[in-house]
C-alpha cells in the first residue's frame, strides 16, 4: 500500500476526477483549497491579488501496482500544460486501521 | 458556493433567470411612456386673489404685500415674486427642487386662512394653482373656416372638442379665440332723452319679457293640465318688438329707440391663422400620460372627425410637441444601435473570435433591458435623458465581461477545460471587476442626489448607468462564465499560431502596436523630468486655451421646427392697430422665410382673461405669432438663422417697441436664456429712469439682442373723478355714478337668449358712436333717486392720465427687470459685458441692482455640478485607496483626470462647442471613465512587482499587457458615445455635447494615461517596496546576530 499525495492546481480539477474514477481508485481525500509554491519553476498558488490561482490537495492510499499507472496519467495531465502544474509524491503506508 | 460557481454548474437556471429578466424588460418597455423629458413638478405655487376695482397700487398695498409677508412662514421657501395687476394680485413662491409640495400646498392654504381676515372687505378669498409640465399644452391646431366662420364656435364645441375629450388621457381640451355669438342692443341715448327712458329700465323690461314661466297646475275634466307663460324668444328679431314705453298713449318699441344685432361678439382679440380668419384649439394631457400616445389617438380621431365638418373648415397643425418627441427618441434609438454596432466591432477587432464576441455582446442587451423595468417600476418615461443615459453605459457595460472573459480564454489556452477556466478565472478576477465598477458607480450615484432642476434630469442619468453598469458586472460574472464554460472550445496553445486571416493581419498589428508601446514606456521611463514638464505644459496651456476660447452656455436650446414672435407696440395701441403691424410682420414672414408654412397670429386680449394668457402676455398693443417650420431635413437654414434674420427685420419696424422671438416651444415651462437685470427700488420714477438707461446702454453692448423691459411703460387711463359734493347735492354716490356709466360703455347683460340648449347673452350699452370720445362721456345722462337728468359733466371731469399697469416685486420689494437675449454670445459671457456696462451707471443709494435671469440658474447649475465632481473625485478616491492599501496609487492613478479636462477643452476649441451644463457634466462622467483605466494599468504594475520584476521592467511589462484591455475598453466608450455625438436631426442638439465632451477626454487622457501614469508610478512608488522589505529585515534582525 502506497500513499499518493497530489497536489495541483485547481484547474486540473476535473481531470484528476476523471483519473481517479477510470483506475477504480474509491478512497482519496481531498483539499479544496491549498496554497504553495514549486520548488524549482512552480509559481506560487495564494489566492492572494497578486498570485491568484489557487491549488487543491488530494491524497489517495492505493495498492503498490496501481502507483505507476496513476503516476503515468498525472504526467500526461501535467504534460499538457507544464504552467498549469500538477505534482505526485509517494509515501510509504506502515499500518492502517 | 460562490456565485460564479453555481451560474456554472447550473447552466439552465442562469438561463432561464436571465431570460426571466430579458421578457421583464421587454414587458416594461412596451408599456413605457414615451416623453421628451422626465416628468416633473417645478417648485412652483402661485396665490391668486381678486379685488374688484382696485388699482395695482392698491393691491400691492392691501393684498400683495399681506400676502407676500404671511407666506414668509412657509418652509423651504426660496423666492418670492408677485405682480400686482389692476384688480389682481398673483403671488408666485417658488420653492426648493424635491420639496413636497402637497405639504406645501397644505401649509401656504393655512397662512392664507390665518391672512384672509386681514385683507379687505371684498376681497375674493385666494386660490392656490399648483404647476406641472403636464399642464403644458401638448398639441396646437390652426382652425380656419369660411362661409361657417360664424357659427364656428358651436361646431366645434359639439363635433371637436366633446368627442376628443373622450379619449383616454387627455387631460381637456380648450379654444381660442373662437368667434362668439351674442346679442347687441345698441341704444340710441339722445332718443332715450327724447322719450325720457332709462336703459336700466330698457334692460329691465327685456329680462322681464324674456321669460317663462310655470304658473301652476289647472284640472280640467279628468285632466290634470300644467299652466305656463311662454314668454322667452325664440328669435332674437322679437326683440324688435319689445314695447319699452308709452308717450302720449303710444307704446314705444325697442326698435324705436335702439338697434338689436345678432352678431359676433365685438372683438378685442384678433386670431388669424395664414392671415385667414380661425380660431386656435389647444389639447393638454392628464399628468403621467402618455404624450406620444395620445397625440396619435387625438390626431387620429381628427382625421375621422373632420369629414363631419363643413368643407370650408380647415384644420391644421401648428405644434405637435409628439412630433419633437418622437423624432428625438427615434434618433436616439438609432444612435443606440449604431452605438451597438460599434462595440460589436470592436470588441471583436480585439479579440478576433466570433463566440468570445457573442458572448460579451450579450451582457449589452441585458443589462440595458434592466433600465427599462427601473423605468417602468418607478413610473417614469422613455426619455431623451434615458436614451442617452443608455448610450453612456453602452460602452461601458461590456467592460467587465471583457475582463472576464480574457482571464477564461487565457486559462483555456494553457490547456484547462472551458468549464474548470471558467470557474477558476472568474474566481481570480471577480473581486477586481466589482472594485472597477465600484470606481464608475463612485462617479454616477451622486447624480442621484443632485437637486435643483439640473437633478431632475441628472438623478434618472445616475440612477440608469449605476443600474446597467452593477447588471453587466452581474452578468459578467455569472453569465459570461456559463457561456464561456459552454461556448468556448478548448484551444492548444496553438491557436494562436494558426494561419487565419485575423492572425495574419489585426493580430500583427496589435502585436506591432505593443511592442512600439512597450519601447515608449521604456523612453519616457528615462526622460521622466522631460515628459512631466511636457505633459504639465499641455494642461496649462489647455487652461488658458479654455479661459479664452471656449464660451460657457446653460443649456442649448434644440431645433424644434417652431417658433414663437410675440411684438409689443405702442402701450395704449388699440387692437386694430396693433393688428396692422402684426400683419405686416405676417407678410414680412411669407415672403422671406418659405420654409415657414404655417403662422398663427393672435392679437390683443381675450375680455375674459382665458388660460392662454397664463403662458403669454397678452393686451391691445400685443401681438403673439406662433409659427410652424418645415421638417429639419426638408430645409437648409435652422430655425435660428431663421429667427437672426427675423430679429433685423423686426429691428426696422417702427411701431413695433419690443418684441421676442422665441424657438423653444415648451422647454421648462418656457424657461429661457436671459441676463436679467434685476432693479429694486420702491420709487417709480427713479427705477424707471434707471431701468431706461439701463436698457439703451445694455442695447449697444455687441452680442445683447431682444432688450426689454418687465415695467410696462405707464398706461394712457381716462378716469372720471368726480365732485363728491355735486353728487351729494344730488343724491347719489359714486357707487350708483359708477354703476352707470359702466352700463352705458361696457355694456348691461339684460338677459340671455336661448337656442337650442345653448344660451347667448342680449348685452344693451349705449351705440358706438356715442361712447368714443370724451365729450360723448361727458354726455352721459344719469337720473338720480327724485328722476332729474343730470349730465355727468355736471358731477365731475373726465381726464386723460397716465398709470402703472402692473407692480412687480421680488423678495418683496418692488422691482424692474431688463432682460437680455444673447445672440452669437455665450450667456456667461453676456453677463460679463453687461457688469462691465453697468460700471458706468450711477446707481442712487436707495436702488440695488443685480445681474440674474438664466444666468443665475446657470451658475447654480454649473456650482452644481462643481460639487458634485468634488464629491466624485473624493469617491473615486475613497475606492481606489481602500483597493489599493495605499495613499499615493490613487494620485498616481488620478493625475490622468487633469488630461481628461485637457481632452475636453481641445475638443469643445476645435468643434466650436459651447461648454454648457450637458458638456460639464460629460467632463463630469469622464472622471470615472479616465479613472478605471488607470486602475487597469497601476492594478497590474503592481502585481508585476510584487511577483518581484524590478519597477521599470514591472511597468514596461505591464504596459505591454494592458495596452490591449485599456484600448478595447476606451474603444468601446468612445465609438459607443460616436454616434451621440455626431447625430443630427430632431433635439441632437441637447445631447450631442455630452457625447463630444466624453469623446475628446477619452481619446486624449488614454493615450496621456499610458504615457503620463507609468512616469508618475515611477516617481512616486519607486520607494515603497523597497521599504517594505527593509523594515521586514529589522524586525528579524536579532536572526542574523
Amino acid at each position: 500500500m502506497k500513499a499518493i499525495f497530489i497536489i495541483f492546481n485547481q484547474a486540473h480539477t476535473e481531470r484528476l476526477e476523471y483519473v481517479f474514477d477510470r483506475l477504480g481508485i474509491r478512497g482519496y481525500t481531498w483539499w479544496q483549497e491549498v496554497q504553495g509554491r514549486g520548488s524549482e519553476t512552480g509559481e506560487p498558488r495564494l489566492g492572494t491579488h497578486t498570485w491568484p490561482e489557487m491549488n487543491s490537495a488530494a491524497i489517495t492510499v492505493i495498492p503498490d501496482e496501481q502507483v505507476e499507472i496513476l503516476l503515468e496519467d498525472i504526467r500526461k495531465i501535467d504534460e499538457v500544460n507544464r504552467e498549469v502544474g500538477i505534482r505526485a509524491f509517494v509515501w510509504e503506508v506502515m499500518k492502517t486501521v | 458556493m460562490s456565485i460564479y460557481k453555481s451560474a456554472v454548474t447550473k447552466p439552465i437556471t442562469t438561463i432561464m433567470v436571465f431570460t426571466a429578466v430579458v421578457v421583464l424588460g421587454v414587458y416594461s418597455l412596451r408599456n413605457i411612456p414615451i416623453d421628451l423629458y422626465p416628468e416633473m413638478e417645478p417648485p412652483f405655487i402661485s396665490v391668486m386673489t381678486t379685488y374688484a376695482g382696485a388699482n395695482a397700487a392698491d393691491i400691492e398695498t392691501n393684498v400683495t404685500k399681506p400676502i407676500e409677508d404671511a407666506m414668509n412662514s412657509v418652509d423651504n421657501l426660496k423666492e418670492v415674486t408677485s405682480i400686482s395687476y389692476d384688480n389682481l394680485s398673483l403671488v408666485n413662491l417658488e420653492f426648493e427642487w424635491g420639496t413636497n409640495l402637497d405639504e406645501v400646498m397644505n401649509d401656504v392654504r393655512s397662512v392664507i386662512d390665518a391672512t384672509y381676515n386681514y385683507l379687505p372687505d371684498g376681497c375674493e378669498r385666494p386660490s392656490v394653482f399648483k404647476f406641472n409640465t403636464s399642464m403644458m399644452p401638448i398639441l396646437f391646431y390652426a382652425i380656419t373656416a369660411e362661409d361657417s366662420y360664424p357659427g364656428l364656435e358651436k361646431l366645434i364645441e359639439e363635433k371637436l372638442v366633446n368627442p376628443l375629450n373622450r379619449i383616454e388621457g387627455v387631460g381637456s381640451v380648450s379654444t381660442f379665440g373662437e368667434p362668439k355669438r351674442i346679442i347687441y342692443v345698441d341704444v340710441d341715448p339722445k332718443k332715450l332723452d327724447a322719450y325720457a327712458l332709462t336703459l336700466e329700465q330698457i334692460g329691465s323690461m327685456i329680462a322681464s319679457e324674456n321669460l317663462n314661466m310655470p304658473s301652476g297646475n289647472v284640472k280640467m275634466g279628468q285632466l290634470d293640465y300644467q299652466l305656463r307663460v311662454e314668454g322667452e324668444f325664440s328669435e332674437s328679431d322679437q326683440l324688435n318688438g319689445i314695447v319699452v314705453g308709452n308717450v302720449a298713449g303710444k307704446p314705444i318699441y325697442l326698435r324705436d329707440v335702439a338697434m338689436v344685432k345678432d352678431t359676433l361678439k365685438y372683438g378685442y382679440i384678433d386670431e388669424s391663422i395664414n392671415g385667414k380668419k380661425g380660431m386656435r384649439l389647444l389639447v393638454q394631457k392628464q399628468s403621467g400620460a402618455n404624450t406620444v400616445k395620445i397625440a396619435r389617438e387625438v390626431n387620429q380621431q381628427l382625421k375621422e372627425l373632420i369629414p363631419t365638418l363643413p368643407p370650408d373648415i380647415h384644420i391644421a397643425p401648428i405644434m405637435d410637441t409628439s412630433d419633437f418627441i418622437r423624432g428625438s427618441i427615434d434618433n436616439l434609438s438609432e444612435t443606440l444601435m449604431w452605438a451597438f454596432l460599434f462595440v460589436i466591432l470592436v470588441v471583436l477587432f480585439f479579440l478576433g473570435r466570433w463566440r468570445a464576441t457573442l458572448i460579451i455582446i450579450l451582457t449589452i442587451p441585458i443589462s440595458l433591458v434592466v433600465s427599462f423595468i427601473y423605468l417602468y417600476f418607478t413610473g417614469s418615461s422613455l426619455n431623451v435623458i434615458s436614451l442617452s443615459s443608455l448610450s453612456i453605459a453602452i460602452g461601458m457595460v461590456v467592460d467587465d465581461a471583457i475582463v472576464v472573459l480574457e482571464n477564461i480564454t487565457r486559462h483555456i489556452e494553457r490547456g484547462s477545460s472551458p468549464r474548470e477556466a471558467a470557474i477558476y478565472a472568474t474566481n481570480e478576477v471577480w473581486l477586481a471587476v466589482i472594485v472597477t465598477t465600484m470606481v464608475i458607480v463612485a462617479v454616477f450615484l451622486p447624480l442621484t442626489l443632485v437637486g435643483g432642476m439640473t437633478g431632475v434630469m441628472f438623478n434618472e442619468l445616475g440612477w440608469i448607468v449605476t443600474i446597467t453598469i452593477v447588471t453587466s458586472t452581474l452578468v459578467a460574472i455569472t453569465l459570461t462564465p456559463m457561456l464561456s464554460s459552454r461556448l468556448l472550445k478548448t484551444w492548444g496553445s496553438k491557436e494562436r499560431l494558426l494561419n487565419t486571416t485575423y492572425n495574419r493581419t489585426i493580430r500583427v498589428f496589435l502585436d506591432r502596436l505593443d511592442a512600439f508601446y512597450q519601447k515608449t514606456v521604456h523612453w519616457v521611463l528615462h526622460h521622466k523630468r522631460f515628459t512631466v514638464t511636457v505633459s504639465i505644459a499641455i494642461f496649462v496651456g489647455s487652461l488658458v486655451l479654455g479661459a479664452f476660447f471656449v464660451k460657457t452656455d446653460f443649456f442649448p436650446e434644440s431645433d424644434e421646427s417652431s417658433m414663437t414672435v410675440s411684438l409689443e407696440m405702442q402701450t395704449g395701441l388699440r387692437m386694430e392697430e396693433s393688428l396692422k403691424t402684426a400683419q405686416k410682420v405676417e407678410q414680412i414672414i411669407r415672403e422671406r422665410y418659405p420654409e415657414i408654412t404655417l403662422v398663427s397670429n393672435s392679437t390683443g386680449a381675450d375680455d375674459e382673461g382665458s388660460f392662454f394668457s397664463l403662458f403669454m402676455a397678452t393686451g391691445s398693443n400685443r401681438s403673439n405669432l406662433m409659427m410652424r417650420l418645415v421638417p429639419i431635413g426638408e430645409r437648409d437654414r435652422s430655425v435660428f438663422e431663421i429667427a437672426d434674420d427675423l430679429r433685423q427685420q423686426l429691428d426696422q419696424i417702427a411701431e413695433i417697441v419690443t418684441y421676442q422671438v422665441s424657438t423653444s416651444s415648451s422647454m421648462f415651462g418656457g424657461t429661457t436664456n436671459t441676463v436679467d437685470i434685476e432693479i429694486f427700488g420702491y420709487d417709480f420714477n427713479e427705477t424707471n429712469r434707471l431701468a431706461d438707461e439701463i436698457r439703451d446702454r445694455v442695447r449697444t453692448i455687441k452680442g445683447a439682442s431682444e432688450v426689454t423691459l418687465s415695467r410696462e411703460k405707464d398706461r394712457p387711463e381716462l378716469q372720471v373723478v368726480l365732485d363728491r359734493e355735486k353728487l351729494a347735492l344730488n343724491g347719489l354716490n359714486s357707487a350708483m355714478v359708477s354703476t352707470f356709466i359702466r352700463n352705458r360703455v361696457d355694456g348691461l347683460t339684460a338677459s340671455v337668449f336661448r337656442e337650442e340648449g345653448d344660451e347667448y347673452d342680449i348685452d344693451l350699452r349705449f351705440e358706438e358712436d356715442y361712447r368714443n370720445s370724451i365729450t360723448d362721456l361727458q354726455e352721459i345722462t344719469i337720473i338720480n333717486p327724485s328722476g332729474h337728468k343730470i349730465k355727468l359733466s355736471e358731477l365731475g371731469q373726465v381726464k386723460e392720465y397716465w398709470s402703472p399697469p402692473n407692480i412687480e416685486h421680488k423678495r418683496r420689494e418692488r422691482i424692474a427687470r431688463v432682460s437680455v437675449k444673447p445672440v452669437g454670445v455665450s450667456l456667461g459671457e453676456l453677463a460679463n459685458r453687461i457688469r462691465e456696462e453697468m460700471k458706468g451707471v450711477e446707481v442712487p443709494p436707495e436702488i440695488m441692482i443685480n445681474v440674474g435671469g438664466a444666468y443665475e440658474d446657470q451658475m447654480e447649475g454649473f456650482q452644481d455640478i462643481g460639487l458634485l465632481m468634488v464629491v466624485s473625485l473624493i469617491l473615486v478616491f475613497i475606492v481606489m485607496a481602500s483597493q489599493f492599501e495605499s495613499f499615493a496609487m490613487p494620485f498616481v492613478i488620478m493625475f490622468s483626470i487633469p488630461f481628461a479636462f485637457t481632452g475636453v477643452v481641445l475638443i469643445l476649441f476645435l468643434t466650436g462647442t459651447t461648454l454648457s451644463l450637458i458638456a460639464a457634466l460629460g467632463a463630469v462622467l469622464l472622471i470615472g471613465i479616465v479613472v478605471k483605466n488607470g486602475i487597469v494599468l497601476v492594478d497590474f504594475i503592481n502585481l508585476m512587482r510584487d511577483r518581484g520584476y524590478e519597477l521599470y521592467e514591472a511597468i514596461e511589462r505591464a504596459g505591454r499587457s494592458r495596452l490591449r484591455p485599456v484600448l478595447m475598453t476606451a474603444g468601446t466608450t468612445i465609438l459607443g458615445m460616436l454616434p451621440l455625438a455626431l447625430s443630427k436631426g430632431e433635439g441632437s442638439e441637447i445631447w450631442s455635447p455630452m457625447g463630444i465632451t466624453v469623446i475628446g477626454g477619452l481619446v486624449f487622457s488614454t493615450i496621456v494615461t499610458m504615457v503620463i501614469v507609468p512616469v508618475m508610478y515611477a516617481i512616486l512608488a519607486r520607494r515603497g517596496e523597497r521599504d517594505k522589505k527593509t523594515k521586514l529585515r529589522k524586525r528579524f534582525i536579532f536572526l542574523d546576530q
